[in-house]
């Protein structure tokens, strides 16, 4: 009876299109990129001389390629121990006031939506030493300008909070509709016997959101290492390569100096990054979590 | 006086929250009204005494606004469309048809497309790009944005197909439609609303998208919204009155759609969370 469902021609035709994009811009990237990373090649000349491991060598006694790492890694620590807290804090919040739930859900989701690029130039304007809305505000209290996104000292930590303050409602809204999603027995058996609104926060819908807050940090995670635009519109890399991040790095030899080969190493090093910071917080860190959960 | 101070202090700690996320657009707009950077200095915070919008007139014109913006709106409407339908044949093939262990092995490869961190595979695409001969066209950046989507744009519609009930093709069968008359006539309009979902995930992703479309495409022409305002930037960057103006220009269509499709948005955003 189901003939016209087992028919492989129209299997194939169905699937074909997708699966052509799909080898072509996932599974081919990986592998060029694996081969290119052992190679010299500028990008465009014929001919493509094998190098061996010179470009991971290269890349690894660089200087300012850790300098770019460690601030994908910035990345990752500004997220753990400053966003999470205030998403938990602030999902708690909202998931328990009676008013204006909707408004504020709506309202802190806003700045997700919107392109990074601009939001870039938005948050310049924002820093900028002698006009924008930060030294404007110190001023009030006398503090002097700072010239945060050409100080190496403030500069990486603008473009953190420029990215937080981007994608802390993004997460919010994931940890709420999770707290929302407990079912309310739990909450008033705890009521029942006593328990203070702090005390049910802390140990009734938190550990019942632990699994959603782990997504919420490998999320961050596989966002840290992504992140490249952010930097490109505020700082370019600068002052001094001091906010690189490990995509701006690949781009800047790939694209503007022709290093083909040696963009592809970094590439392929961005990939393992993830791969280990990945591997190492389900192995260490999440499964804990799931064990406290039970 | 405790009981109020306690049930208030939420609000108040939520609304400075909503302070910091809503002020810059309003320093922003504010600013766009601004005779000039001197004003602005003078008067950060506050609306100005007399409205300049003539900032709007020469930011349109300066910043070519119109051009990046109908650029950008018929590539991200164009790639959407047709990452869905490709995306929904594709999820048809492996949630409805019957090909035994096809089905499984091929969901299942484009799942891993999830995981990989896109951005490093910049380079090969760029590679791609150059070989097919439409660098510098619209077609470096379609392409590879209805490619992009595809993973995302596959689960979400799979899960969708595979929850609609065996007995409706059995009954289309039985009046002798074909794999391509079922895929059409029936599943296609069931799945609707979750292509709507998908589509306005697509749509926002590729209308946001910078890092391509700033080094696939050099002509000005082609530019799109994102990479426009970033050059305009560039160029005015003395002028922050005129500045402001072309964020508002690229903000406020943005913040349109939110505030009529915003359930829609919220729920199809957080679900292609997992797209990172």
């Amino acid at each position: 009876m189901n003939k016209a469902l087992k028919n492989p021609l129209v299997f194939t035709l169905f699937v074909l299109p997708a699966l052509f994009l799909f080898l072509m811009f996932f599974v081919y990237p990986i592998f060029s990129s694996i081969y290119y990373s052992l190679t010299s090649w500028n990008g465009v000349s014929d001919t493509v001389k094998y190098t061996g491991l010179t470009n991971f060598k290269k890349a690894l006694g660089d200087e300012r390629f850790w300098i770019s790492a460690k601030n994908n890694g910035w990345f990752i620590i500004f997220s753990c121990f400053v966003q999470v807290p205030l998403i938990v804090l602030f999902s708690l919040l909202i998931a328990n006031v009676k008013k204006l739930k909707g408004l504020y859900k709506t309202a802190v989701f806003m700045p997700a939506i919107m392109s990074t690029a601009v939001i870039g130039i938005l948050w310049g304007f924002i820093y900028e030493p002698n006009i924008g809305l930060i030294n404007k505000i110190i001023g009030l209290f006398g503090v002097d300008p700072i010239y945060w996104l050409s100080d190496e000292r403030f500069a990486m930590l603008s473009i953190l909070i420029t990215n937080a303050w981007q994608w802390t409602g993004f997460y919010i809204v994931m940890v709420l509709a999770a707290i929302l999603s407990i079912p309310g027995e739990l909450d008033e058996a705890a009521k029942i016997d006593g328990a203070t609104g702090v005390q049910r926060a802390l140990r009734i819908t938190l550990p019942l959101i632990m699994p959603i807050i782990s997504i919420v940090i490998m999320l961050s995670i596989a966002g840290a290492m992504k992140a490249a635009d952010i930097v490109i519109v505020m700082t370019k890399g600068g002052p001094a390569g001091s906010t690189e991040v490990m995509a701006t790095y690949m781009i800047k030899y790939a694209i503007t100096n022709f290093k083909y080969g040696y963009g592809n190493a970094i590439a392929v090093l961005i990939f393992m990054f993830t791969l280990v910071v990945t591997a190492f917080y389900q192995l260490v860190i999440a499964r804990r979590n799931e064990r406290i959960e039970y | 006086m405790l009981r109020n101070l306690k049930k208030s202090l939420p609000h108040v700690v939520l609304l400075s929250y909503l302070l910091v996320i809503l002020f810059p657009f309003l320093f922003v707009l504010f600013s766009s009204v601004k005779k000039d950077n001197n004003e602005i200095a003078l008067n950060p915070f506050g609306i100005p005494k007399e409205f300049v919008f003539n900032n709007y007139v020469e930011a349109w014109v300066n910043a070519k606004i119109s051009t990046y913006f109908f650029n950008s709106l018929y590539i991200s409407i164009f790639a959407s469309v047709v990452t869905i339908l490709l995306g929904a044949m594709f999820a048809f093939a492996v949630t409805r048809m019957r090909q035994g262990k096809w089905n499984g092995i091929l969901f299942s490869l484009v799942l891993i497309g999830m995981l990989i961190p896109n951005n490093a595979l910049m380079l090969p695409i760029y590679t791609i790009v150059r070989k097919l001969g439409i660098l510098n066209t619209h077609w470096a950046l379609i392409i590879p944005y209805i490619a992009n989507a595809i993973p995302f744009t596959i689960i979400i519609l799979a899960a969708f197909m595979r929850s609609l009930p065996r007995e409706i093709e059995e009954a289309a069968v039985m009046d002798g439609l074909k794999a391509q008359g079922i895929f059409a006539r029936i599943i296609v309009p069931l799945t609707i609303p979750a292509m709507v979902t998908v589509f306005i995930v697509n749509f926002l992703g590729n209308w946001n998208e910078f890092l391509l479309a700033n080094y696939f495409l050099s002509n000005d022409e082609l530019r799109t919204l994102p990479v426009g305002m970033v050059q305009f930037r560039d160029q005015y960057q003395m002028n922050y009155a005129q500045m402001s103006a072309g964020i508002v220009y690229s903000v406020v269509p943005v913040i349109i759609i939110y505030a009529i499709l915003q359930e829609k948005i919220i729920e199809g955003v957080t679900a292609g969370g997992v797209k990172g």
